[in-house]
């Protein structure tokens, strides 16, 4: 049953508004509010909350697992989605109720706010993206319904593309010792092969494969290096939202946190607020829960250093290193975190290390070590012969070795795409590996 | 100070994408049912039996960590006591259940899909034809079905057709108006009249129902090891599926013969096992014998098949060859399936349904007397083996890959 109009979100949206922009100075993108039911929002969520995508079977199995694990009651959908984009487009659930919405509408702010600050985010074009997506959505479209084309040949491209997604630069923006932001696209200037026709110097390593592979393969057709270009740019789109989900999600719960309180709610809103915002920040046994570690993270900042610094935090770092700087021997034991791992002899999972004194410091790196992108291995370009069109990858070894049946599959697919010979090599079990 | 709307969602806007999902999900499982197929052995089973499919993941490959203990997580013990080295769960082990085989192995690269027999028989079967079918009369009147059977004068209120009534009487109209009897300006009523009142009309028809009657016959004798068994038992298993799908009416025949030929239940046919030689013609002669008795050609649709190792006493073979050119007169199809795991030389000249191939070592023999019957309702094949069985099924009945 319906308990509000969209005067009463306007009304209180406007308040919420007006608190966070006063009392705690936030900046923001200007948020539109879409209202739709879950059905929908479950449609929305498998794009990832883009209002157009191109498409791919993968989106379709994304709705089906979640419409299935929703209706059987598995899970429940989220309270919120909202998008990077200028203005920021967010979601509400027909079927939530007001508490909820001003939960959420609360927690947007805080989001939008993050995606407008953080140094993360600051080559990921708000103000365009819809218009790019959109643009390669018809793209696809158009590829698909090409007769020469059609839609196997572009999954083909697709799968492809996306098994080696993440194998893009993974820093969006570098501070240089000038104090200058050094963004992805003056970087790549500094790579001679992308000028001329000079082989790659020693000791230069490309991390974004996916691009080399496009520039240098030779058979590739110009749709399908459109294509390559549109999961990339997809790709370097999406890295800062996960690489700062812990961070983005605890700045959000930190600030619909304070303008809930502030805003003197009435009983019947307080209450359900409560209950809700609890769900949301309770430690999840067996797991890391972002909103709730997050926050605890920024709690604990405001309290030792004041929300100022709570406000630096959000802007300068991405989860990795507010882990690092913030995340210490007591804080560690309070969310009573352990590491664990698999061991094959025995067959199961047991716990390495847990947060006392001597565990503490080995278990927060654990959680590094699985924090945004870091538990996606690196793959990158090391050495091309020109002369043979030989590709040189490899995996860049952090104590980990990689599963051999996804790598192998993952193999297949650069093949596909690099049409020539590669060698790829890994360390498996302390020994080179060649695939 | 935000912009709140409604959201304008194109409609059902994950529908294309869900489609593909299902078609790969649907063509992994036809996948998986061509490796199932040799294990299961459910001839006669009720079509709800659900068995277990091993199907490819419709995965997206990137690259991952190894499950392994350099690879170490970090998570949250909430408020419960922990120590080192306390174990947390076997692994594929979810709460109470038993661990999940089929997706450990293989790194999970398979997940199992529960179906039905009958659902297995539709993704079977969905790309295939039966061979032309001949209208056959049938034997079984399955059920009687009123059907709409023209218009009568009397009938119940209740099957009155008003299409036809109006029609009747605006034709009457028409007739008066040219006769001059009725002036359609004068104001006056032109009513029914009881002559215009049509009924439908029901008549008890009988639906026709497609029967078949399978034959599979058996060579059980002393050389048809367990190896032969299970592949002509697999084979079996996909033509009953197949011809079940596609009739209403399946009654299913087990003859197996060494030197004489006997009528025995399914889980005889698999089972026994005898000592002696090879008479295949006793075994055709039964099938001929029983198909004058109960099975005439004129009500049912007739299929045999038979499988053995190929062996059968050489003065036998004009008589075999006989009968089988009897019966094929007298089925729909007929197969002759030569079982031979330890052949190597048929793998070598390209499958094991590589029937009008001459084998240059052994040019005598029963397969080359059956040659010259091969045409579309007289099939020869060759298994040798689990994975020849779903070829050697596109052979008989053709279809696609």
């Amino acid at each position: 049953m319906k308990d509000w109009t969209v005067k009463d979100l306007q009304d209180w949206d406007d308040k919420i508004c007006q608190i966070a922009k006063e009392k705690y100075d936030l900046d923001w993108f200007p948020i539109e509010y879409e209202i739709l039911d879950y059905r929908e929002m479950i449609g929305a969520m498998a794009y990832t909350g883009l209002p157009t995508h191109y498409r791919h079977w993968s989106f379709g199995k994304t709705f089906e697992r979640t419409a299935t694990r929703y209706n059987l009651g598995m899970e429940g959908l989220p309270y919120e989605m909202i998008i990077n984009s200028n203005p920021s487009i967010a979601y509400l659930m027909l079927e939530n109720p007001m508490s909820i919405h001003l939960l959420t509408m609360a927690h947007c702010v805080g989001h939008s706010d993050f995606f407008k600050n953080n140094r993360m985010f600051q080559d990921t074009d708000p103000d365009n993206v819809l218009a790019r997506f959109k643009s390669a959505a018809k793209r696809v479209q158009k590829y698909i319904e090409d007769p020469n084309i059609g839609i196997e040949n572009v999954e083909r491209i697709l799968d492809a593309c996306h098994s080696i997604q993440y194998q893009v630069p993974r820093t969006p923006g570098i501070v240089r010792p000038d104090g200058n932001i050094f963004s992805d696209r003056k970087r790549e200037e500094t790579f001679p092969w992308e000028k001329d026709d000079s082989l790659l110097v020693d000791d230069k390593k490309d991390y974004n494969l996916l691009r080399f592979i496009r520039n240098h393969a030779r058979n590739l057709e110009d749709w399908q290096k459109d294509l390559m270009e549109m999961v990339e740019r997809r790709s370097s789109y999406f890295i800062p939202q996960a690489k700062t989900k812990i961070m983005n999600e605890g700045w959000a719960v930190l600030i619909h946190e304070k303008i809930m309180l502030d805003l003197e709610l009435p009983d019947k809103y307080q209450l359900a607020f409560f209950k809700s915002h609890n769900q949301v920040v309770r430690p999840i046994v067996g797991r890391i829960n972002p909103y709730h570690l997050g926050y605890t993270i920024f709690k604990k900042i405001e309290r030792e250093h004041g929300f100022e610094e709570c406000k630096i935090a959000r802007e300068v770092h991405d989860d990795e290193s507010f882990i690092r700087t913030y995340l210490d021997e007591e804080l560690c034991a309070e969310l009573n975190l352990f590491s664990y791992s698999y061991e094959k002899s025995q067959k199961n999972y047991s716990i390495n290390d847990i947060s006392d004194k001597e565990g503490w410091k080995s278990v927060r790196d654990a959680l590094i070590k699985n924090v945004g992108l870091k538990s996606v291995p690196i793959v990158c370009v090391t050495d091309y012969d020109k002369r043979t069109n030989t590709l040189y990858i490899t995996h860049e070894h952090d104590g980990r070795d990689l599963d051999l049946n996804y790598a192998n599959k993952v193999y297949d697919y650069i093949r596909y795409l690099w049409d020539d010979d590669i060698f790829f090599t890994s360390i498996i079990e302390g020994e080179v590996w060649e695939f | 100070m935000s912009i709140f709307r409604e959201h304008k969602s194109s409609a059902d806007r994950s529908a294309a994408d869900r489609k593909r999902h299902k078609a790969k999900i649907d063509k992994a499982l036809r996948e998986g049912i061509k490796d199932v197929i040799a294990d299961e052995s459910i001839i006669g089973q009720d079509g709800n039996k659900k068995v277990k499919i091993p199907v490819k993941g419709i995965k997206e490959y990137q690259f991952v960590y190894g499950e392994n203990d350099q690879n170490k997580k970090a998570a949250s013990a909430g408020d419960k006591q922990i120590k080192r080295g306390q174990v947390l769960r076997k692994k594929g082990s979810k709460g109470k259940g038993k661990p999940d085989k089929a997706s450990n192995k293989a790194g999970e690269e398979y997940y199992e899909v529960e179906v039905t027999l009958d659902e297995l028989a539709e993704y079977l079967f969905a790309d295939l034809e039966l061979p032309d079918l001949e209208k056959k009369k049938f034997k079984f009147i399955k059920d009687k079905k009123p059907k709409r059977s023209g218009y009568r004068k009397k009938g119940l209120r209740s099957k009155l057709s008003k299409k036809e009534t109006i029609k009747r009487k605006i034709r009457r109209k028409k007739r008066a108006i040219a006769a001059g009897t009725w002036n359609p300006e004068s104001g006056e009523r032109f009513p029914f009249h009881e002559d215009d009142l049509k009924y439908k009309h029901l008549k008890m028809k009988n639906e026709n129902n497609n029967s078949a009657a399978i034959f599979f016959l058996m060579d059980v004798s002393g050389s048809m090891d367990k190896e032969k068994k299970y592949l002509a038992r697999s084979f079996y298993f996909i033509l009953y599926q197949f011809l079940r799908y596609k009739y209403d009416n399946v009654e299913v025949v087990f003859i197996s013969h060494s030197t004489d030929a006997k009528e025995v239940s399914e889980e005889e046919f698999f089972q026994r096992a005898t000592m002696g030689g090879t008479i295949i013609s006793s075994a055709l002669e039964m099938e001929k014998d029983i198909i004058n008795k109960r099975y005439h050609p004129s009500s049912w649709n007739i299929y045999t098949f038979y499988s053995g190792d190929g062996e059968n006493w050489s003065f036998d073979n004009p008589k075999a060859v006989k009968l089988f050119e009897d019966l094929k007169n007298l089925s729909q199809m007929i197969c002759y399936a030569e079982i031979d795991p330890h052949s190597h030389l048929t793998d070598r000249l390209g499958g094991g349904y590589n029937f009008g191939m001459q084998d240059p070592l052994n040019q005598d023999g029963l397969w080359y007397d059956l040659l010259p019957l091969v045409g579309e309702q007289f099939k020869l094949v060759k298994i040798n083996k689990s994975s020849q069985i779903w070829p050697a099924f596109q052979v008989m009945f053709g279809g696609k890959n």
